[in-house]
């Protein structure tokens, strides 16, 4: 990982409260989806951790939504602003060159990654479908995704797509599909928790990014544990660290 | 500019630089932060072990704050055993002092933790956590009673061999003075202070509190002054912590007695923390023509008290 400064390239809003941001720069090593970077955001004392939406072509890309201060403060950044950043940092989505259905499921800025992970496997020989939920119409990233891979969209509202939550869609779509040999996740834990029963009981593998507040980002605090199997019992594990993608039968849901 | 000007003696411990990683953010020494200068920091404290594993506290942990953040990791760790087979041949050295940060239930556990600690090469000094906010929340910590201190204190000396002793003390206390001088006069070799302060957050949506240990910048001035009561009243030097995010603070608490600084959370704002707190006090030498960093702990220009208070410092020199 590196700590140094990214100068903002673009910082504008794609829906209600949710914002593009790019810098301009890229990772050494360079990031791989999954992997998150922790923001300084003026005099806040705790960084913010933002999932890399995009890196490529020297932009490093997060997708953010304002709901407290520091994504306030974030939303009005300029271009040629500097900011501070940790990245990359945690773990990617697992790649494995014989998934070749596969199946991306995101709600609201959980889709981050998913997105970066969408641009990384598109082109290459594979069926991706990407499943975006949101709360509203209003509340959609991207009605085309960059990367151009096919998306099937689910509201709440039923304002867009189909109506109901995320899980619908993605029973759904098992159903129909002949073959998934992979699901990837983003979003709520109680959206994942959902991934994770329909995965297990469909027998099909999936994996899932996790959030949480962070104080250190890199694995020394122990501040974003949350509770993964091991053995016959559990252990908190570092979300920054061990994560923050785990696969879904490891995570034991409260 | 050279290391050497910055080396330090605390008790028996020689660090090449002043700054310590403080217990609790750093892991066990073991997470390589590509970013850290290593050559820049003198010794890093582990988390706190204790003789059985502990799981820790239940979500949230972390709490932001105006100028700092409310921690409650509780302990989390895998229990004195583990460590010693797992995590400490995982330490990172290359010429950092390791220090192990410990804690008992009662004085007994501290004993059996330093039968298993004390024949470790690996390890430069013990520090005994008195101090943590985040167990036993019902009843006092040990460090804000004397005679529990004293105790705590004895123990550890009689178990610890030749090995440095630190003893970690809490600031949230009626004075501070007090349980620093049953430390030392139980045998303590060092003092870290300050550990964080205990404090809480009220979630008003929904109508609940964080409890926690207060740390950052919001507790500086709580640290310097801890730090400056505990120096003219003890003769054992002092590691001087709490809110440091800046090489000028560090400044500020060598000047109010401390003989080395500690680094906690103002390092994850500040990466380069650790760079920033070695040039600074690297400048601050050459602009006072000080031949090394032992020279300016406690070196305050200090004014005849007028209040009455007559506190003298107990033979500094």
């Amino acid at each position: 990982m590196e700590a140094k400064n990214l100068s903002v390239y673009q910082n504008f809003i794609v829906a209600n409260s949710l914002y593009w941001m790019e810098f301009e720069g890229s990772f050494t090593p360079p990031a791989l989806p999954g992997q998150f970077m922790h923001v300084k955001i003026d005099n806040l004392f705790l960084r913010r951790p933002f999932s890399i939406a995009k890196c490529k072509n020297n932009r490093i890309g997060i997708l953010y939504k304002v709901i407290g201060e520091g994504t306030e403060i974030l939303s009005r950044k300029k271009k040629g602003d500097s900011l501070s950043v940790i990245g990359p940092l945690g773990n990617g989505y697992p790649l494995n060159a014989d998934w070749k259905n596969i199946c991306l499921a995101g709600g609201g800025t959980g889709i981050a990654p998913l997105l970066f992970l969408s641009d990384r496997l598109s082109g290459k020989d594979a069926n991706i479908t990407f499943l975006c939920g949101a709360k509203s119409r209003k509340d959609i990233a991207f009605r085309v995704l960059p990367c151009g891979i096919e998306s099937l969209f689910s509201t709440e509202d039923g304002s867009y797509g189909r109506s109901g939550l995320l899980d619908g869609i993605l029973k759904d779509f098992i159903r129909k599909s002949e073959k998934l040999d992979v699901i990837y996740g983003g979003g709520p834990a109680g959206l994942l928790k959902k991934i994770a029963a329909i995965s297990n009981a469909m027998d099909i593998p999936a994996f899932v990014s996790l959030e949480n507040r962070m104080a250190c980002g890199t694995g020394i605090c122990y501040g974003c544990v949350t509770k993964i199997w091991v053995g016959n019992g559990w252990e908190y594990k570092r979300i920054c660290r061990e994560g923050p993608v785990f696969d879904t039968r490891e995570i034991r849901w409260d | 500019m050279g290391l050497k000007n910055l080396g330090v003696k605390l008790g028996g411990l020689s660090l090449r630089s002043p700054v310590i990683m403080v217990s609790g953010i750093f892991s066990y020494g073991e997470v390589n932060l590509d970013y850290l200068d290593y050559r820049k920091l003198g010794a890093i404290v582990t988390k706190t072990v204790s003789l059985n594993p502990r799981e820790g506290n239940p979500q949230p942990r972390i709490w932001e704050t105006p100028a700092g953040m409310l921690n409650s990791i509780g302990l989390q760790n895998p229990g004195i055993r583990t460590f010693v087979r797992k995590n400490l041949p995982s330490i990172r050295r290359d010429g950092v002092k390791i220090i192990v940060s410990i804690m008992g239930q009662e004085a007994g556990e501290i004993s059996r933790i330093m039968e298993l600690l004390r024949r470790e090469e690996k390890i430069d000094a013990v520090e005994l956590n008195l101090s943590c906010p985040n167990v036993n929340r019902n009843e006092p910590m040990v460090s804000q009673s004397p005679r529990m201190t004293a105790l705590f204190v004895e123990t550890a000396r009689k178990s610890c061999g030749k090995m440095p002793l630190i003893i970690k003390l809490s600031p949230s206390v009626t004075d501070i003075t007090e349980i620093a001088s049953a430390a030392e006069d139980a045998g303590a070799d060092v003092l870290s202070l300050i550990n964080t302060v205990r404090a809480i957050s009220v979630d008003v949506e929904n109508r609940r509190i964080m409890e926690g240990g207060l740390s950052g910048s919001a507790i500086k001035p709580v640290g310097l002054h801890a730090v400056y009561e505990v120096y003219r009243r003890t003769k054992i030097p002092l590691i001087g912590m709490g809110g440091i995010t800046t090489g000028r603070d560090a400044v500020e608490y060598m000047l109010a007695g401390a003989s080395a600084v500690g680094v906690g959370s103002g390092f994850f704002s500040n990466p380069l923390l650790v760079d920033d707190i070695y040039h600074e006090l690297t400048g601050f030498l050459q602009k006072n023509g000080m031949g090394k960093l032992s020279e300016a702990t406690g070196l305050l220009n200090e004014k005849e008290k007028t209040n009455g208070d007559s506190r003298a410092r107990k033979g500094k020199v």
